[in-house]
């Protein structure tokens, strides 16, 4: 493509240019639009989610095959979308161009159903769908005003993860059970290994970010969002719990970011041999067969704090697109989806657990010593999620509790701000 | 124009008229719907309340985005990382353009090969590069690496609030720069001859015709560079979104403000703020340009 | 050059001190893309691979069937706007530097307001419109809105502010009309402007990452860096397939650079003093 032609050459270049892409406008309609010209069946309708690694999308065509196989009159579309996923739903929503099924996580549940953008889908289950299978708690999560919105289809908590090995190197045996016994045994974990003034292995890694801390400032009795959905975290029942976060970084110094040791996850820290223990969910145990394979590490129950087991809970459902025009066939979609068949297809790759209570026995996973803690983490599970404003109380809690773990404010002054500023934010925008 | 006829100089000025509009129509036809009807939708939001997802509503509520954004303390800290992000990162940025520019116009061995290397970063999408810079500001990655090596002190640039906004500005700084300097590479190739040899009969030095040729020649080319400068440090996203996972922190120490307008307008899904929030950033920016074309004077058209 | 020796000395230090601290990270990169994800995430800098591995590659190019089509799709948007640009953009900056006509300052200041605006707040607006033409999903609608760009209108005005009227007025003489002069005067002596201009505009349209990730849904129109975003994982970075998605991805507009560069050398010879 040389520039420089005489006008008459690069003239022409421009006119072939504008004609290939006039023809091109002919060849590529979209095959939606082919698709309508046709007769009602076979129906094509489109799903959408995001992967988390490059073997689910395998997986779950081949879901989708088999169901395509029991239902011939029916073609699904599956189209991912990796990047900024709810920023394009909510975009393709507006412009209704959006697809008929898609993910939605617990987290931004609150406001899709909020905006009347899903469909309800009390009136398609059947009895012989089995409702009451599924674990009530991460049905909940998908419920408004009584409806219920979506059916999840995964769930992950967190659980303890610990290096066995070094473990052993300093003679423990049992993982910790309380969280008092965690700090003691983080102090022994962390260690200065060829004694140059820095520690090559911390006790804990740390994630420093809301969603992994609700369960911690709900132990004292802390709430995160109060009755009118404006955030409540900076009182000082929240604040006792989450003390113990910072004073063990700050005061023991046996506690990571992933960021402090190189590393941008706690998995990672973890496998990299930084820390001796995190608190990571069901994604972890994939990754470290996968990217750390001579990994010796064993899965407990999060620590008890104040006496109270909690944890955090992750779920994604499908929902079906109010606007979409082939409503039993989504529903057939989802329905098998999330019914026993497939999601035993889908929950046999072990990167989140299903959600129906006999997939989750059938699998083996209440047994399974790796997965059994995350199991059992369901009954007592804060699922994340509060509310449409909680993206908004995120980034600031996010921002400031930050702040506090590098000691550059106290924890009351960092929250006190971090809420003010939320609420705030909350009060304008509505 | 002095040898034309007053005819053909009346004959020229109303061909002219539509000469430039037809040289302007596919511009004005496209920018037109592409650019300019976006923009004029997004400045109709910005003074009303918005919804567009579900039940669509529209709600006039006159000046209340703009009073939010004086009450908005988000808005001042984006506003001044933003500010001191531009104030160090453009004027370094024009000099190192210049300065390759000039050098690898000269007869030095392999520029060839230099401006090719130079221009790596550029020619790298900032996604990509910002997720290189990533792994090379881990804190045990390759910067902290040289750093030890050298006996400097390390940091930790991605978890510390106050290295982290400085290491966009490095990273900013040299994948920008090669952009500019190709800019002004093709500048000087425009700058005639014999300009120099004139002068150099006259028995001007190598600095005097720096100074009184190539810089005023490269006058209106600075402008633009200056400019787009401004205006893309302005505009910084990308690096801040990746480098904070979209939050602008730690601490808010690389919230810039145009990561505070996505946020309002795509996670809280208040358009009628971010877009108030927008005009803003326009305002700003439209006032810097026309202070500098004060200062730029161009020579106007005869 | 007459430079004391130990100056130019000096002078290439520096130059190839800076071409290292460039091409390091990228040496890095490209190592990084025979990595397994084991060996990257197990830390260390080293430059060659412990165990050299075509496995990523392998995995984006033959386990992605549509990974041809992607490049075929960014390929056809890329050149495509990169002619139309040429074109128009210079036909438009050429106009408002030397051509008066009412509303040429007008103009030239909404071009300029244009590029005030941030890409991600006409995002959501351009892809209502794209809609309504029923324009998703297909190559116009990749390629028209980027057909004219006000940074290179706003460049090549620049550019054309001080071309030499001398040349023009000769033109007119010679009875050519002002798009004779254009075409068959003006732009062939703007070889460096429109050298800039194509690498820029193609850099910008092979780049481009958020319009189409918002206006195509339909995987076979993805274009190259949407489809290599496939392999970045939700909760875990790939660093392996990145890395090796962002090799094939940068080559093909170096490539293009590398080409282009050779018209800022024949100004070499042109200019004489580097001043």
């Amino acid at each position: 493509m040389k520039i420089g032609l005489k006008k008459s050459g690069l003239g022409s270049l421009i006119l072939a240019a504008i004609a290939l892409v006039g023809c091109l406008k002919q060849v590529t309609r979209s095959p939606s639009q082919n698709a309508f010209k046709q007769e009602e069946s076979p129906v094509t309708i489109t799903l959408s989610g995001w992967q988390s690694n490059p073997n689910e999308k395998q997986l779950l065509k081949q879901v989708i095959q088999a169901f395509e196989a029991k239902n011939p009159d029916i073609n699904v579309k599956y189209e991912v979308v990796n990047s900024e996923y709810m920023d394009v739903i909510k975009t393709r929503l507006i412009g209704d161009v959006a697809p008929d099924v898609f993910y939605l996580d617990a987290l931004e549940a609150p406001l899709l159903m909020q905006y009347n953008v899903l469909e309800p889908l009390d009136s398609y289950i059947t009895p012989a769908f089995n409702l009451a299978d599924f674990e009530s708690s991460m049905l909940n999560a998908f419920k408004h005003n009584g409806k219920l919105y979506g059916l999840p289809k995964d769930f992950s908590t967190l659980a303890l993860i610990y290096n066995k090995k070094t473990f052993a190197a300093v003679g423990i045996t049992q993982p910790p059970q309380t969280w008092d016994q965690l700090i003691a045994v983080s102090k022994k974990l962390t260690i200065d290994q060829n004694n140059d003034q820095k520690t090559d292995q911390y006790g804990f890694g740390l994630a420093p970010e809301l969603a992994r801390q609700v369960f911690v400032l709900k132990a004292f009795g802390g709430q995160l969002m109060g009755q009118n959905a404006y955030a409540t975290f900076a009182d000082t029942k929240s604040l006792k719990g989450l003390q113990l976060v910072i004073d063990q970084y700050r005061r023991d110094r046996t506690s990571a970011q992933p960021t402090d040791v190189g590393a941008t996850s706690g998995s990672e820290m973890l496998g990299q041999g930084k820390v001796a223990m995190t608190i990571e969910g069901t994604w972890a145990i994939p990754y470290f067969k996968e990217t750390f394979p001579e990994l010796d590490f064993a899965t407990a129950e999060v620590p008890t704090i104040n006496g109270k087991s909690g944890t955090m809970a992750f779920t994604v459902a499908y929902v079906m697109n109010r606007k979409t025009k082939h409503k039993k066939a989504a529903w057939k979609l989802i329905a098998y989806l999330t019914g026993a068949e497939g999601m035993n297809a889908w929950a046999k790759q072990g990167l989140a657990l299903p959600t129906r209570r006999s997939v989750l026995a059938r699998l083996g996973y209440n047994q399974s010593p790796l997965y059994a803690p995350f199991a059992k983490g369901a009954k007592y599970a804060t699922i994340w999620q509060a509310g449409k404003n909680l993206p908004t109380v995120r980034m600031n809690f996010n921002n400031q509790f930050i702040s506090a773990l590098l000691g550059e404010q106290t924890l009351p002054q960092a929250m006190k701000k971090a809420q003010d500023t939320a609420n705030r934010e909350i009060y304008l925008g509505n | 124009m002095s040898a034309l006829t007053k005819d053909r100089w009346r004959n020229r000025k109303a061909g002219d008229s539509l000469a430039g509009y037809l040289f302007m129509a596919p511009t004005i036809l496209i920018a037109g719907v592409f650019l300019i009807l976006p923009i004029a939708y997004a400045i109709a939001l910005a003074f009303q309340k918005v919804q567009l997802l579900g039940d669509v509503s529209y709600q006039f509520t006159g000046l209340k985005n703009f009073v939010r954004i004086a009450q908005d303390d988000r808005v001042w800290i984006a506003l001044k990382n933003t500010a001191s992000y531009v104030a160090i990162v453009v004027p370094i940025q024009t000099m190192l353009a210049l300065t390759l520019a000039l050098i690898l116009n000269s007869q030095i061995k392999g520029r060839s090969w230099f401006r090719v290397a130079f221009f790596l970063p550029t020619v790298t999408s900032s996604a990509v590069l910002t997720l290189i810079f990533m792994w090379i500001y881990n804190s045990n990655g390759l910067l902290n690496g040289v750093l030890s090596f050298l006996h400097l002190p390390t940091y930790n640039w991605l978890g510390d609030p106050n290295v982290a906004l400085k290491g966009i500005m490095i990273m900013n700084i040299w994948s920008t720069a090669p952009l500019f300097m190709v800019i002004y590479l093709a500048a000087l190739q425009d700058i005639p001859e014999t300009l120099y040899e004139a002068a150099t009969l006259d028995g001007a030095s190598r600095w005097e015709k720096f100074l009184h040729i190539t810089i005023p020649f490269l006058k209106p080319v600075t402008f633009f560079v200056i400019v787009m400068g401004i205006i893309g440090t302005f505009q910084l996203f990308d690096q801040s979104y990746i480098f904070s996972a979209g939050s602008g922190g730690p601490n808010d120490s690389t919230l810039t403000i145009v990561l505070l307008i996505y946020q309002y307008a795509f996670k809280n899904l208040d358009m009628g703020y971010a877009l108030a929030l927008t005009l803003m950033l326009a305002a700003i920016l439209m006032t810097s340009t026309i202070i500098q074309r004060t200062l730029f004077k161009e020579e106007r058209l005869d | 050059m007459k430079s004391l020796r130990w100056s130019t000395s000096l002078l290439y230090i520096v130059l190839i001190a800076y071409t290292v601290i460039t091409l390091l990270p990228f040496a890095w990169a490209l190592s990084a893309s025979f990595k397994s994800l084991a060996e990257i995430s197990a830390g260390g800098l080293s430059l060659l691979p412990k165990q050299l591995t075509l496995a990523n590659y392998q995995t984006i190019f033959v386990q992605e069937p549509l990974f041809g089509r992607w490049l075929m799709n960014s390929a056809i948007a890329a050149i495509s706007v990169t002619l139309l640009n040429l074109l128009f953009n210079s036909m438009a900056g050429y106009a408002l530097a030397r051509i008066q006509f009412p509303g040429n300052q007008l103009w030239f200041f909404l071009i300029l307001a244009v590029l005030m605006v941030p890409g991600q707040i006409t995002l959501l607006p351009k892809f209502l419109i794209l809609k309504s033409l029923g324009w998703l999903n297909t190559y116009q609608g990749l390629i028209v809105p980027s057909a004219v760009n006000a940074t290179f209108i706003f460049m090549m005005r620049q550019f054309f502010v001080n071309f030499p009227k001398e040349l023009e007025e000769a033109a007119a003489l010679d009875g050519l009309g002002r798009f004779g002069t254009f075409f068959q005067i003006v732009l062939p002596l703007a070889k460096p402007a429109l050298a800039a201009q194509t690498i820029f505009v193609f850099m910008g349209s092979w780049n481009e990452f958020l319009m189409p990730l918002v206006i195509l849904s339909d995987p076979e129109m993805f274009t190259l860096p949407l489809g290599l975003n496939a392999f970045k994982g939700q909760y875990i970075s790939y660093w392996n397939y990145i890395m090796a998605a962002s090799m094939i991805f940068t080559l093909p507009a170096l490539a293009v650079y590398a080409f282009f560069n050779r018209y800022f050398i024949q100004g070499v010879a042109f200019t004489g003093g580097k001043g």
